[in-house]
């Protein structure tokens, strides 16, 4: 088909739809006008356009651009009666229609254990202050879980029944006599604090250093809603030409304020445990109460020289707490076995 | 320990309220736990930590509380005419004491002084045992003692005051007047005052007459040396006992005193004396009856105070701060110390019943703890220093971000297990399980092997829970046992899925791309037969020789065994192992500017042959144009190509980096990929 011959039916068509549109005085006639000129299967337009495939390559653009201005001058058209007549909108053909009410596709995503959250809070802050993240075994020897913490061996901690011992053929029957370190193999315990890791680290790094070790922890315990014989702590430790106490109350402070998210204040109350001296216990003041925190000290000189550092020249503070209390606490988690229950209904709820 | 507030007055004078000091003890190392009205008097209950043995008794309290405020501490006097050498020189003639002295009527034998260092008695004869006057009741009352007798009333306030355990046997009861301290003979039978029977062993001490054991030393009497109402003649006991000895027994027998509990943090050795003649002393003025003069004491050498000399630039070295000398030196005389001081040091002897304080950081920490910690600043120095995340928690991050981003929820749980054919699965090792001497949770006394069989458990919970659709992840160390050598602990990533095992596959593919990168080692993998997973359904990716990860269908045996709903895809993942090759950075690989050419590629193949050798044999074939292979879909028309037959599509991109291909260059690619498949894989392409 001839360009000129195209443009020439397109203007008329506009003519035509124009003066039709003007006059139209129902909002029936308009919708037969509207189905006559842009219906989906044989309005006017719709010719039109398939007359479009046969107009030659080079005329295509000049055509396809006209055949554009028509149609939207059409559609205005039709949408000036529209409003001149009070009809709402034009209907559009029929056919499955999109419903943006419907509730979206969600991506099915997994969530991170509460524990996990904290000990990365925990690792995030204490990054931050200069702390490195050390690790250690689980499975320890009386030396680093015991004898160089200065806890000797009449000492409570080490009573067979309140640790894991490893049960072998050979060790069974010295163990349970509460003699250890005379039985023909060496014992072993699953770790009672992750202090243990501070020994090893001060046993083979370089000094001056500061670190924090995370990890799982053991105590026999009966289970219920604030004990479970398994549980996480976080242990600091920071040895240096001068370190202090005041240090100690301020990289606690420091780490409060991190974590609480507000100024608050810390308070030392003395304590007892046999690798620090002096010891305490730590709180903080937050909305209005004291609230324990964990322990800390001073690293006892017998610690120094157990691992054949001169407590003359280093000092060091060490602390440690329980991950469990703190992540119930920030997540409101009133029973800890819901922590080792695994139930989807409980893990999805802390998700980040 | 409970305190009596009205008590406690007897020995200072506090003019602050009980809130007030309360809130000092805390600060100053007694923990509050509550306080309590009882019979109209203030009962304080107070957590001693264990080295402070010392506070165990009202005086010692009184003590803190003097120290405290700078306070007289008022003791009691003990104010009997009798010698305390245990020698028997002439007796004063002066009553209530007799002529007559203890050596004659009681002998007494240490056979156990490794158990009972030093063991003293002393004798009353003629006491008319009846109740206690009403206000020594009632002080015993508030404190949760329930009043006996007279006697023993008197035994159990002083060690409520002093902190020394006594015990009161009737000396008729005495079989030939002999005392033997003594180790119990094996499986001997021991009648307590509790009325109940225990068997002890020979590493407990027991006080003995010849015939019998009378009392479990240091924790509690027997029922048969008990003074009754008709006993006339008594026997004071006033003893040390060694404290792991006394805590051995008490554990053991479940029997745990007021007297093991003082015994196990060893008790003022000096101070047996002074509590034996409180003790006759309240006896006499309230049952009457005559004290025998001496005592006989199985080890009456004075012990020699320990000399602690303490620095006085240490003080602020420690602490932080300067606290004066002169206080420093206050301080520890207030609490008892004896001290010799100069202007950079001094030299403290300590009290005999502050037995922790033996080294110059204890007494720093007397110091500190006295002087107060609020004194302490909370804003000092904290010098920076270099600081970065280790590549350990680089790689988890990663780890995690793909569990989550593939549906699955982390779990945690407890590292021990039971013994039940799904705690059995153990793809890492035929070694057997570590064990524990004390069961973690009731049955579960294993170490885990594996993360499978605690993620089977979690997904039976969620099962019994109707929670549906459930992928659950965890990251732990599983303990693999190495004969006599240390146990090797191996960091895993383990998984379940309600889903068949490609889900997994992908999760594990996706983590060591995205960990290793394209510079990571080459794996080879390989089908494994574990007997745990359906037969033909399980993989494991090998890195010289060892094992770095597995996947697989949980069998239909176990399915069955433990009524799992739906499919059960597993596999775990040697974290320890991807971290070994983990890049430290992604490094940009430069991209080819030359367009790439993608060919579809339709075979028929045999059911039996694998996605794995298809591969196999075209990134052999294809040469180095060739940049990927990727796998498309496998359907099975068998109307056109037979039964046995399955059809796979899959995907090639051939490109260059030094030209833009031709056609004919990528026919050639095609044409060899074509040909080696048919002849090794007797696949049939199909025309597209």
């Amino acid at each position: 088909m001839a360009l000129d011959q195209f443009l020439t039916a397109l203007d008329s068509m506009l003519g035509e739809a124009r003066a039709c549109l003007e006059t139209v005085d129902s909002a029936e006639a308009l919708e037969q006008l509207r189905v006559k000129y842009t219906g989906a299967k044989s309005g006017a337009l719709k010719s039109v356009q398939k007359m479009l495939a046969g107009i030659e390559g080079k005329d295509k653009p000049a055509a396809g651009k006209r055949f554009n201005e028509v149609r939207d001058g059409i559609e205005e058209a039709l949408a000036q009666a529209a409003q001149r007549l009070g009809v709402s909108g034009v209907q559009e053909s029929i056919g499955p229609s999109f419903d943006p009410t419907l509730p979206g596709l969600r991506p099915n995503l997994g969530t991170i254990h509460p524990i996990t959250q904290s000990l990365e809070h925990l690792k995030e802050i204490m990054g931050r202050l200069g702390f490195n993240v050390t690790e250690g075994p689980e499975i320890e020897d009386p030396w680093h879980n015991f004898v160089a913490l200065n806890i000797p061996e009449d000492h409570p901690a080490r009573d067979p029944l309140d640790n894991f011992y490893l049960a072998t053929a050979k060790a069974s029957a010295p163990i349970l006599a509460g003699r250890t370190t005379q039985s023909a193999q060496p014992a072993r315990l699953l770790r009672s604090q992750t202090s243990t890791v501070q020994i090893r680290v001060m046993e083979t790094q370089p000094l001056p250093l500061r670190i924090i070790s995370l990890g799982r922890v053991y105590r026999p315990d009966a289970p219920d809603a604030t004990h479970f014989p398994m549980f996480h702590q976080m242990e600091g430790l920071w040895v240096d030409r001068n370190v202090t106490m005041a240090q100690l109350k301020s990289v606690l402070r420091l780490f409060a304020t991190s974590y609480l998210g507000g100024d608050v204040n810390i308070r030392f109350r003395p304590s007892f445990f046999p690798f620090t001296e002096p010891s305490v216990e730590v709180d903080y003041w937050w909305n209005g109460q004291w609230i324990e925190f964990g322990g800390a000290g001073m690293v006892d000189p017998n610690v120094f020289q157990a691992v054949g550092i001169d407590p003359e020249v280093w000092s060091g503070f060490a602390f440690g707490l329980g991950v469990e209390r703190l992540c119930m606490r920030r997540f409101g988690i009133t029973d800890i076995r819901d922590l080792y229950r695994s139930d989807v209904r409980f893990l999805r709820q802390f998700a980040t | 320990m409970l305190i009596s507030w009205e008590w406690l007055a007897d020995y200072v004078k506090l003019d602050a309220s009980i809130e007030q000091v309360v809130e000092r003890w805390a600060l100053s190392g007694l923990n509050h736990e509550s306080t309590q009205w009882v019979e109209g008097v203030p009962v304080i209950d107070l957590e001693v930590t264990s080295n402070r043995a010392d506070c165990l008794g009202h005086i010692g309290i009184a003590r803190e509380a003097a120290v405290l405020y700078s306070l007289p501490l008022k003791l009691p006097s003990v104010d009997l005419p009798v010698s305390k050498q245990p020698v028997s020189k002439q007796p004063v003639s002066k009553q209530p004491v007799s002529k007559q002295t203890v050596r004659e009527v009681l002998e007494v034998e240490n056979l156990f002084p490794e158990a009972c260092p030093r063991y003293t008695v002393r004798v009353l004869r003629g006491v008319k045992i009846g109740p206690s006057p009403e206000w020594f009741a009632k002080r015993l009352r508030t404190i949760g003692i329930r009043p006996i007798n007279n006697v023993v009333d008197a035994t159990n306030y002083v060690m409520m005051e002093c902190g020394q355990p006594l015990h009161a046997f009737d000396l008729d009861r005495v079989a030939s007047r002999r005392i033997i301290v003594r180790p119990a003979a094996d499986k001997e039978n021991f009648q307590a005052i509790d009325h109940r029977n225990y068997v002890l062993d020979p590493q407990m001490v027991v006080i003995a007459d010849t015939k019998n054991a009378l009392a479990l030393g240091g924790v509690m009497g027997g029922l048969d040396s008990e003074v009754t109402e008709s006993t006339v003649d008594l026997l004071i006991e006033a003893a040390s006992f060694e404290p792991m000895s006394i805590r051995r027994t008490a554990r053991k027998l479940k029997l745990h005193s007021a007297s093991s509990h003082r015994f196990e943090r060893r008790i003022d050795p000096d101070g047996l004396d002074f509590a034996s003649l409180r003790c006759c002393q309240w006896i006499l003025q309230f049952a009457g009856g005559e004290l025998l003069d001496g005592l006989i004491d199985t080890h009456p050498e004075p012990r020699l105070p320990s000399r602690v000399e303490l620095r006085r630039s240490r003080v602020s070295r420690v602490l932080g701060i300067e606290v004066p000398w002169a206080q420093s030196q206050d301080i520890l005389r207030r609490l008892g110390c004896t001290v010799e001081s100069q202007e950079e040091s001094l030299v403290a002897l300590a009290p005999s019943f502050r037995q922790d304080l033996t080294r110059e950081i204890d007494l720093i920490e007397e110091i500190a703890r006295v002087h107060g910690y609020e004194a302490i600043p909370e804003d000092a120095m904290v010098p920076m220093v270099a600081s970065a995340r280790r590549p350990k928690d680089t790689m988890m991050f990663t780890v995690r971000s793909i569990a989550c981003a593939s549906g699955f929820s982390e779990t945690l749980n407890p590292s021990l297990i039971g013994k039940t054919p799904i705690d059995r699965i153990s793809p890492w090792t035929n070694q057997d399980p570590l064990g524990t001497f004390v069961p973690l949770l009731e049955g579960a006394s294993n170490l885990r092997r594996s993360l499978i069989p605690s993620l089977i458990a979690a997904r039976l919970h969620n099962q019994s829970q109707s929670n549906r659709d459930v992928r659950l992840f965890e990251t732990a160390n599983v303990y693999l046992s190495q004969g006599d050598a240390l146990p090797k602990e191996q960091y895993n990533f383990g998984c379940i899925a309600e889903s068949e095992p490609r889900v997994v596959r992908g999760v594990f593919e996706e983590m060591i791309d995205r960990v290793w990168g394209h510079e990571g080692p080459v794996l080879e993998e390989r089908l494994v037969d574990f007997d745990f997973l359906d037969k033909g359904s399980s993989i494991a990716w090998f890195l010289q020789g060892s094992m770095v990860a597995w996947v697989g269908s949980l069998s239909r045996a176990l399915v069955q065994a433990n009524k799992i709903d739906g499919p059960v895809a597993v596999g775990e993942l040697d974290l320890d192992l991807l971290l070994a090759s983990a890049r430290s950075v992604p490094k940009l690989r430069a991209l080819s500017p030359y367009p790439a050419i993608l060919r579809d590629l339709n075979f028929v193949v045999d059911e039996s042959v694998r996605w794995g050798q298809i591969r196999a044999t075209i990134e052999q074939s294809a040469g180095e144009l060739c940049k990927e292979v990727v796998f498309r879909e496998i359907y099975r028309d068998t109307k056109r190509d037979g039964e046995g037959k399955k059809r796979v599509l899959l995907t090639l991109k051939i490109q260059s980096d030094s030209e833009t291909l031709k056609g004919e260059q990528a026919d050639t690619v095609v044409t060899s990929v074509v040909s080696a498949c048919a002849a090794q894989q007797g696949a049939k392409l199909l025309a597209s």
